[in-house]
């Protein structure tokens, strides 16, 4: 594969392209869903195909094709090159690529069984079982999925790097939708949407699935009659996964370097922080210790190099309340003049690779939820995400749960329905007074976030643990 | 067109007598040109080829895809869906596949456009915003789709489309706009450009209001996210199946100004005449003055609904998604913008809605904040600039009866959370709409 990749890149550079890197990617996908007992889709998918850039002037040229054949690959060279230099007729200022070293490497992310050499008839029977057991005891609709990806990508560059890498992805999870009066309310396990991570099959072994269907029903039919969440001011306490939605939204998206610099203001936007006010600006209480750790274990954005060649790495984004990093690419960093993280990837051999969270996670804190809940005297605790909504800036949001239970004096009593919470990021991280520990510290996976355009799906980890958070506004209802 | 004429060629011979047999192919070349900071970075183009292949036999079904590439032979392939099905439930919901009366010939050799053409257009919409930061973007797509099946149906189609999309910003505000046609030529990118300088222009140093509910005139590109919502969480057959749809078939659920209608023969409409199964797509009364007419259905959920098939399958995205209307006309009315503004005592100018999600699918009440252009109309005239303000808003409720005001008279494609050339909509004067936060939260 290097061979090829080397023709393409030595001809945008024969072509004039002063950097040039390319990417194979052989994608597998096999994607699950179940309703009720049935399947409703199994689908699999591969693709091959080249992605290749060039840098000329102040633009990337890139260039991506399913066709590998010889005068092809010379071809993708020469489109990339012109397609950069066609840029030029509205230039910016040219920027150099910061320095990473150039490496010939080789990684696998650990997993222990390979989820497509598991037959597919076992993975279809667990959503089939758990379905149909969801529906048997009373779920209006209950729903599952399962999703697994085994990606090798060679990377290749006019600099030198040779790099193989193989990532393997899994992850999926279970609902159960009750409806009733005019009105729907779904309980889903491990979050809404699935929780994945690097691993293989047996990631969804971790799940059992089993344990859960009974709770999952109960609740989604108990919150049919439960009252609504009430309207206030309360203290609210967060369980994990959506404190990972939390931060993937307010912190993760606000800290990408391309954002800050403008690039995707027109989409995706850009963010409220000012660079200009690194290692200054007050993000959020003492307790608050954002990483960007591409090294965690088992995490979902676990790697060894990202897609321009640039090793993983833990990177501080705020240390004790203080805003202290960005997530960067070699562009970025160098035209900010920080030092660049390993941050860039592309959702397939057809995409330009761009600025992405890694596992942006809250270290944890020395609580844990039964402490912080004891504590409370009048809050709302709320679980599993149903709605995210944030301004293109990330400050003004909106969150809505599955369910929330009220906590009086240091009990969990009632369980309220339609829970949701609203505030200012800034403000909001200001709030946060009390955090679990290690032991509930969990590398929560999300596998689609969209950046970018052409559209990317990004895979990005959220390790997060249960936090309280003081004098919130909650119940806020059309 | 070689590719698809030899693989498919190729595959008959190795299609079982017997089983039930589709075969798609979609090739498109995809360019898109990246402005910010009032400069191009970003420069791209994709060529894809992509085979998807389902098979039914002895009652079960499986899809597989994959890019011409990563198909060693055909044969290989249809061996291994074969494989596959044998470790697949059964499929109660199997709805056949279409005739050969549905085959439908719309191939056509069309090229794709150059990136210095793209940058022309690039350039005419920063140079209409003067020293203002602009940032966007302009795309020109081929696209090709092809559909055999055992039952005799041959169908293809071929399109182009092209857009451009972009803001200008200040320190304190930014203006969007938005223009989609079959081809770079029919783009207006100076006038786009120029939509956008002027709401970014005069929407600088916005002032907070309080929340509350408020009459709302609405640009396209708000209309347009309303009726995509409702198109994807209403009108798709897939949610009446699940339970979670709104719409109440043939009641007087909407104002009687509303009429919407999903055509896709439509002069200078956009995107492919066949559906995904390659049936040719209808036209479609999906709202008649008010009243629900029609799910969007594909071949599963008028199985399942016992209803007619309205051939709204979407390519690519799976059974579970379900059907979604791809060219949605909102009927115009008579009023101007200025008319709309003019009517206004007290409301709020709205340009485009941003990260809208569902918090309740039956009532659908959905949370999400405006930008790119917001402004106070007081006595009639916009007054002044007003920063981000959050709503919680059914959407089925702002569209109620006695709720639509007017209906603009001048409609344009409006892109949407779900894609851009699926929306063609005028503006829309609201009488109520209920925002629920501003900048404090």
């Amino acid at each position: 594969m290097f061979d090829l990749l080397e023709k393409a890149v030595d001809s945008a550079i024969a072509s004039g392209a002063k950097y040039s890197d390319a990417r194979i990617l052989n994608s597998k996908s096999r994607s699950i869903n179940a309703r009720n007992g049935d399947i409703e889709d199994f689908n699999e998918s591969e693709s091959i195909g080249i992605g290749i850039r060039a840098l000329v002037g102040s633009s990337w040229g890139f260039y991506s094709t399913y066709d590998l054949g010889n005068n092809s690959l010379i071809n993708s060279g020469v489109k990339a090159y012109n397609i950069a230099k066609a840029s030029a007729k509205v230039p910016g200022k040219e920027f150099p690529l910061a320095d990473v070293p150039v490496v010939e490497d080789q990684y696998t992310t650990p997993h222990e069984k390979n989820p497509f050499s598991i037959s597919s008839s076992d993975q279809i029977n667990l959503l089939v079982n758990s379905t149909e057991e969801m529906k048997k005891i009373g779920s209006s609709h209950a729903s599952g999925r399962l999703d697994f990806w085994d990606t090798q990508k060679w990377f290749f560059s006019s600099q030198g790097h040779k790099i193989y890498q193989n990532i393997v992805e899994s992850g999926g999870g279970i609902s159960s939708l009750s409806i009733g009066d005019g009105e729907t309310q779904i309980r889903s396990y491990p979050q809404s949407f699935g929780e994945y991570r690097t691993g293989g099959w047996e990631v969804i072994e971790s799940f059992k699935f089993e344990n859960e269907i009974e709770r999952l029903v109960e609740e989604s039919n108990r919150l049919l009659t439960a009252p609504q969440c009430p309207e206030g001011t309360r203290d609210l306490i967060l369980e994990g996964s959506q404190l990972a939605l939390q931060i993937h939204e307010s912190v993760g998206h606000a800290i990408e370097l391309d954002r800050i610099l403008g690039w995707e203001a027109a989409y995706a936007g850009a963010s409220h922080l000012d660079l200009k006010k690194l290692n200054k600006h007050r993000y959020g209480s003492d307790l608050m210790n954002i990483i960007a750790d591409a090294t965690l274990p088992g995490a979902l954005s676990t790697f060894k190099y990202d897609d321009e060649g640039t090793p993983a790495q833990r990177v501080n984004i705020v240390e004790e309340g203080i805003w202290k990093g960005v997530l960067t690419g070699r562009d970025s960093a160098a035209i900010a003049g920080v030092d660049p993280g390993g941050m860039v990837r592309a959702d397939g051999y057809g995409r330009i690779p761009m600025v992405r969270m890694t596992n942006v996670g809250l270290l944890p804190g020395k609580s844990s939820l039964d402490e912080i809940i004891e504590s409370t005297d009048d809050g709302v605790y709320m679980e599993t995400n149903r709605s995210w909504s944030i301004d293109d800036i990330r400050l003004n949001f909106q969150f809505g749960c599955e369910a929330g239970w009220l906590v009086k004096n240091g009990k969990i009593t009632d369980m309220v329905k339609n829970p949701t919470y609203t505030g200012i990021t800034p403000k909001f991280w200001a709030s946060m007074d009390m955090l679990a520990g290690k032991d509930e510290w969990v590398f929560w996976g999300t596998p689609n976030c969209g950046k970018g355009q052409p559209g990317q799906v990004g895979h990005t980890g959220h390790p997060a643990s249960p936090a309280r958070f003081k004098n919130v506004r909650i119940g806020v209802k059309g | 067109m070689r590719d698809w004429n030899n693989f498919l060629q190729e595959s008959k011979k190795y299609i079982p007598k017997g089983i039930e047999c589709e075969i798609k192919m979609i090739s498109s070349i995809n360019s898109l040109t990246r402005f910010a900071n009032s400069h191009i970075h970003q420069n791209v183009e994709e060529e894809v080829a992509d085979i998807y292949l389902t098979i039914h036999k002895n009652g079960k079904t499986i899809t597989l895809n994959s890019n011409i590439t990563s198909i060693e032979s055909p044969k290989d392939f249809i061996d291994k869906a074969l494989v596959e099905a044998e470790n697949s439930p059964d499929d109660e919901g199997w709805p056949g596949m279409p005739d050969a009366e549905h085959s439908f010939d719309g191939h056509k050799g069309l090229k794709s456009r150059k990136p210095e053409e793209r940058a022309d257009k690039v350039q005419q919409f920063i140079e209409a915003g003067k020293d203002l930061n602009a940032a966007g973007y302009c795309s020109t797509s081929v696209d090709n789709y092809f559909v055999w099946n055992t039952n005799g149906l041959e169908s293809s189609d071929s399109t182009t489309s092209a857009f451009i999309d972009g803001i200008f910003r200040t320190d304190t505000s930014s203006g969007s706009s938005h223009r989609g046609a079959n081809s770079l030529e029919e783009i207006d990118s100076e006038a786009a450009g120029l939509e956008a300088f002027n709401l970014s222009h005069d929407s600088q140093n916005p002032e907070d209001i309080d929340p509350g509910k408020y009459e709302v005139v609405l640009g396209p590109e708000a209309v347009s996210t309303i009726l995509i919502f409702l198109g994807v969480y209403g009108f798709n057959a897939k949610s009446k199946i699940e339970g979670t749809s709104p719409i109440q078939l043939n009641s007087q659920q909407f104002d009687e100004k509303l009429t919407l209608i999903d055509d896709p023969f439509r002069d200078k409409s956009l995107g492919f005449k066949i559906d995904a199964s390659g049936s040719p797509k209808k036209t479609l009364e999906v709202v008649k003055d008010g009243v629900p007419k029609s799910f969007f259905h594909t071949r599963r959920t008028s199985k399942e609904l016992n209803e007619e098939n309205t051939f709204h399958e979407i390519f690519g995205w799976g059974d579970s998604f379900g059907g979604i209307g791809t060219n949605i006309y909102l009927n115009p009315g008579n009023s101007t913008k200025e008319e709309m503004i003019s009517e206004v005592k007290k409301g709020i100018y709205i340009n485009e809605f941003w990260y809208c999600r569902v918090l309740d699918p039956i009532t659908q009440v959905v949370t999400g904040l405006n930008r790119n252009g917001s402004f106070l109309i007081e006595n009639g005239k916009l007054t002044k600039p007003v920063g981000r303000l959050r709503f919680t808003q059914s959407f089925i409720s702002s569209l109620g009866v006695g709720n639509i005001i007017s209906i603009g008279s001048e409609s344009r494609f409006a892109d949407s959370e779900f894609g851009e050339g699926i929306l063609n909509v005028p503006m829309l004067h609201l009488k109520e709409f209920n925002f629920t936060g501003g900048v404090s939260g």
